[in-house]
């Protein structure tokens, strides 16, 4: 796709079709993705899908035939699936959705393409529309944390089906997501933007930030910790597009605050995602508020005091939206490329998954 | 039956197949009501002639009206290379082919043909390639329908695929694309016009092996839109004759098109190029930019490989293959990377263009089929034509593996097998030449199982050699090399072996 002055905007650009919309794209290993449906009273697919092999080599792309997505494994749930979690180095699979408070471990067959429902794993919280979020410690033997609630969070080991850790406390905040940092410590990300770092060899008492006022904007918080480099690297993103940047050591001070130009608000607060860049300093991608993926450098200056404007959007969903009437698709989940630092997969509720290599422009300048 | 097609990578017996599975000495119409032709893809009607004029079906023929008028010509085409140029025997004729197609029972869209007072079939749109269906076949309150190729999206020149909730009993259905999620046409088609635009912006030239008829009209209307919007002035060029013909059956054949085409014809006809015009062989040579189009599609003979020939060794070039390419063509070859060839009189060919792939073969991927399921609502699926063997079961379906399904269905199971032809030079009687054969393998195949039978036969592994006698020539023995499918490679790997000849028996009694 060509920017209307003639620049090129994209190294690479593939546009799919999935058989269902997803709201999942994990990784397994490079070449590797899981999608799974969502869609309401109706069997939905998770499928595993190797990456077409042409996206794996830098030169001579044009002799490897293979553009298209590789079906390898398939499996079918009967609930939809909001979550999904490869546990590393095993071949289960970890899946959290609606109806039911429950979370569906699969086991990827070797000797077949399915994937198997193997058994559950009990939530004792019962909510109605509150689906656990999930998040893998992975080591000799691997744990599940997973919560609705800061009140139901609880780590349960994959192969004894025990619970290892509880978080112990009564306070009944939802959490909007988990994510696992090293062996023994995680973080949480509240909806109303709470945010803390626990470590689970100790009793609950975990770095936080300040709790927001209540009444404060009303919006909801989603979050990432980054995995490694220099800078702040907790993101936290709001719905109304206030995007904070906190360093570990000193929660309550955020580093910076800005406000992306984003639609607001978002039509499903829910799908709000930021996450950095594995292979790039300082950048990390947010979508959820529309059909765009933007992708932002936080050390810029560019824009006014409190205000950043996007290194790149990625507005594909938008543009090839060939299903004609009804709403703009919106983009449902994003992810970067394990290794190649400019590429990402989106996919949005049209059923289209994007995998684009974007062009930074600073670079030509 | 269910199409005739041929294979285009064997140049042997192999290349058709092996009727006698259907009766080796009864009449074929005894068992056979009628043939049914999906389109015109030589892998579904190649072996019709040698069928109705060499194995001798008489029965009727159907297919639909584009289908009949087109597959002549890609039977001559084809007979043309592999007799005028290949010189192969047991081939059908000219004359083999107009008698063939004056069988034919030509059928319209959704028009049911009573083919006895118990057969019915009906033709449905399959988009794909012109003139291609899909068809009903009743008998009674049972039906099956067999899906030929067909594509669900519709493209520049044809529409999507159809048909209407008829339930059959088993819906048989191509699946090719059954596990795979196919990046969208657009990118295709952004990433071919970028090779094609920067080859020719640097000089170079590029070849694009198609088929007289089927993608070549697609990738026609896309280049010349192109062209047209960015005002490129390179010439296309599109092999002589075929772009007449072509242009012929798609004006007859309009309302087998899309609407966009038939609402435009109104105006101008699409397929009157304005960009692309017809080529002559000595253009080739010519300086400077330029994009042709020349058939085969697998440059596997004739003009494109001739064309190759003379811009391989250039890398400013580039040759585009727009499709799939059959083991033992030079498009197989090259996509394997190969880039030194040997080509006839020993010469040893040097790749240095650019070889580049883009498949715009317009076949159904998974979503596609199961729109097709879902239109039909079949009872049963078969997948043929992919390797779809092992995908779970959607919603209320019962996977079965094609050996479980036989044991239901309380049917035998059958090997299929190939059979080849080795011509030797031995006077002696057939058990002494299947005596030197087997001394010979044993000797030089020391890792596989080579036996020899008590009837005489010779194995390898589970491929099994027999010598006959030659029906005319008492010094010739015939060796009939049989395998199954699974055994491709050793199968062919021996039989080209034994077309070496077999070392001198020793002298003296053995």
């Amino acid at each position: 796709m060509a920017h209307p002055c003639g620049r090129k905007l994209y190294q690479d650009f593939h546009a799919f079709d999935l058989p269902g919309a997803t709201r999942v794209l994990e990784w397994i290993g490079d070449k590797g993705v899981f999608v799974a449906g969502y869609e309401k009273l109706k069997k939905n697919e998770i499928l595993h899908l190797t990456l077409p092999p042409r996206l794996s080599v830098n030169e001579n792309q044009g002799l490897f035939p293979e553009r298209d997505f590789k079906v390898c494994h398939g499996g079918f749930s009967d609930r939809s699936i909001f979550d999904l979690k490869h546990v590393p180095d095993t071949r289960l699979l970890v899946t959290s959705g609606l109806p039911g408070c429950y979370l569906q471990v699969w086991q990827i067959a070797e000797d077949s393409d399915v994937i198997e429902a193997v058994r559950t794993i009990a939530v004792h919280e019962k909510e109605g529309s509150l689906w656990p979020r999930i998040a893998i410690f992975s080591s000799v033997a691997p744990g599940v944390l997973h919560g609705a609630r800061l009140s139901g969070l609880e780590v349960v080991d994959l192969e004894s089906q025990k619970v290892t850790y509880t978080s112990g406390v009564s306070d009944r905040e939802e959490l909007s997501s988990l994510q696992v940092l090293d062996a023994d410590t995680f973080a949480f990300c509240c909806t109303s933007g709470r945010l803390g770092l626990v470590d689970t060899r100790q009793k609950w008492a975990p770095a936080e930030n300040a709790s927001p006022s209540p009444g404060a904007g009303g919006g909801r918080w989603c979050a990432e910790v980054r995995g490694q480099g220099p800078g702040p690297s907790i993101a936290s993103l709001c719905s109304d597009g206030l995007l904070c940047l906190r360093d570990p050591r000193d929660l309550r001070r955020p580093v910076r605050s800005v406000r992306c130009p984003v639609s607001t608000p978002s039509p499903d607060p829910e799908l709000l995602r930021v996450t950095w860049a594995p292979g790039l300093d300082s950048c990390l991608a947010i979508s959820g508020f529309d059909g765009t993926v933007q992708v932002y450098d936080v050390t810029s200056r560019d824009g006014m005091e409190g205000h950043v404007e996007p290194l790149f959007t990625h507005r594909g969903h938008v543009f090839l939206d060939d299903h004609g009437t009804g709403a703009a698709p919106l983009v449902t989940t994003h992810t970067w490329h394990p290794h190649k630092s400019r590429t990402l997969l989106s996919a949005a509720s049209d059923t289209s998954v994007h995998v684009w290599d974007w062009v930074d422009l600073r670079a030509s300048r | 039956m269910l199409d005739c097609g041929m294979h285009m990578g064997f140049n042997d017996d192999r290349r058709f197949p092996d009727f006698s599975y259907i009766t080796r000495n009864g009449r074929l119409t005894d068992f056979l009501d009628c043939v049914i032709i999906s389109h015109f893809h030589l892998d579904h009607c190649g072996a019709l002639p040698y069928f109705s004029e060499m194995v001798g079906y008489d029965g009727p023929i159907y297919m639909t009206h584009p289908t009949q008028a087109i597959c002549p010509i890609l039977l001559e085409d084809y007979r043309k290379i592999a007799v005028d140029k290949k010189g192969e025997a047991n081939f059908f004729t000219s004359q083999m082919i107009k008698d063939c197609m004056k069988k034919v029972v030509a059928v319209r869209l959704h028009q049911t043909v009573q083919v006895d007072e118990e057969l019915q079939i009906k033709a449905y749109y399959a988009g794909h390639v012109l003139g291609a269906a899909m068809f009903q076949i009743k008998v009674g309150s049972e039906s099956v329908v067999y899906t030929g190729d067909y594509n669900m999206t519709p493209d520049r020149h044809l529409g999507a695929a159809w048909i209407d909730k008829c339930r059959p009993n088993l819906l048989i259905t191509e699946s090719t694309y059954a596990t795979t999620i196919r990046d969208s046409k657009r990118c295709r088609e952004r990433d071919f016009l970028k090779k094609v635009h920067e080859t020719v912006e640097r000089g170079g030239k590029v070849l694009i092996p198609v088929f007289a008829l089927g993608r070549a009209q697609e990738l026609c209307i896309l280049l010349e839109t192109f062209w047209e919007r960015m005002n490129l002035k390179a010439p296309i060029y599109f092999s002589t004759g075929l772009t007449e013909k072509a242009n012929h059956y798609y004006k007859l054949f309009i309302t087998w098109t899309n609407q966009k085409i038939r609402k435009t014809f109104v105006q101008r006809n699409m397929f009157e190029f304005k960009h692309i015009k017809a080529f002559d062989r000595a253009f080739a040579d010519n300086p400077g930019p330029m994009v042709v189009f020349a058939t085969p599609g697998m440059l596997h003979a004739g003009q494109s490989l001739q064309i190759f020939r003379k811009w391989a060794g250039n890398e400013k070039n580039m040759v585009i293959m727009p499709g799939y390419c059959v083991q033992g063509t030079v498009g197989h070859k090259i996509l394997s990377g190969q880039r030194k060839l040997e080509m006839e009189g020993r010469q040893v060919l040097e790749i240095r263009m650019q070889v580049e792939y883009m498949s715009f073969s317009a076949h159904a991927d998974a979503k596609g089929i199961m729109q097709l399921v879902g239109q039909a609502e079949p009872e049963s699926v078969l997948l043929v034509h992919g390797e779809a063997k092992k995908m779970p079961a959607p919603q209320n379906f019962r996977l079965v593996s094609s050996e479980q399904a036989l044991k239901e269905l309380g049917l035998a199971e059958h090997q299929l097998r190939f059979t080849c032809r080795v011509h030797l030079h031995d006077s002696r009687k057939e058990q002494e030449t299947a005596m030197r054969v087997y001394s010979h393998l044993k000797s030089l195949l020391k890792d596989h199982c080579v036996q020899h039978l008590p009837d005489g036969s010779v194995t390898v592994e589970s491929i099994l050699i027999q010598a006959a006698a030659h029906s005319e020539d008492p010094g010739t023995k015939v060796l009939l090399v049989s395998w199954t499918y699974q055994d491709e490679e050793l199968g062919s790997y021996l039989t080209s072996l034994l077309k070496k000849g077999l070392p001198p028996a020793p002298s003296g009694g053995s």
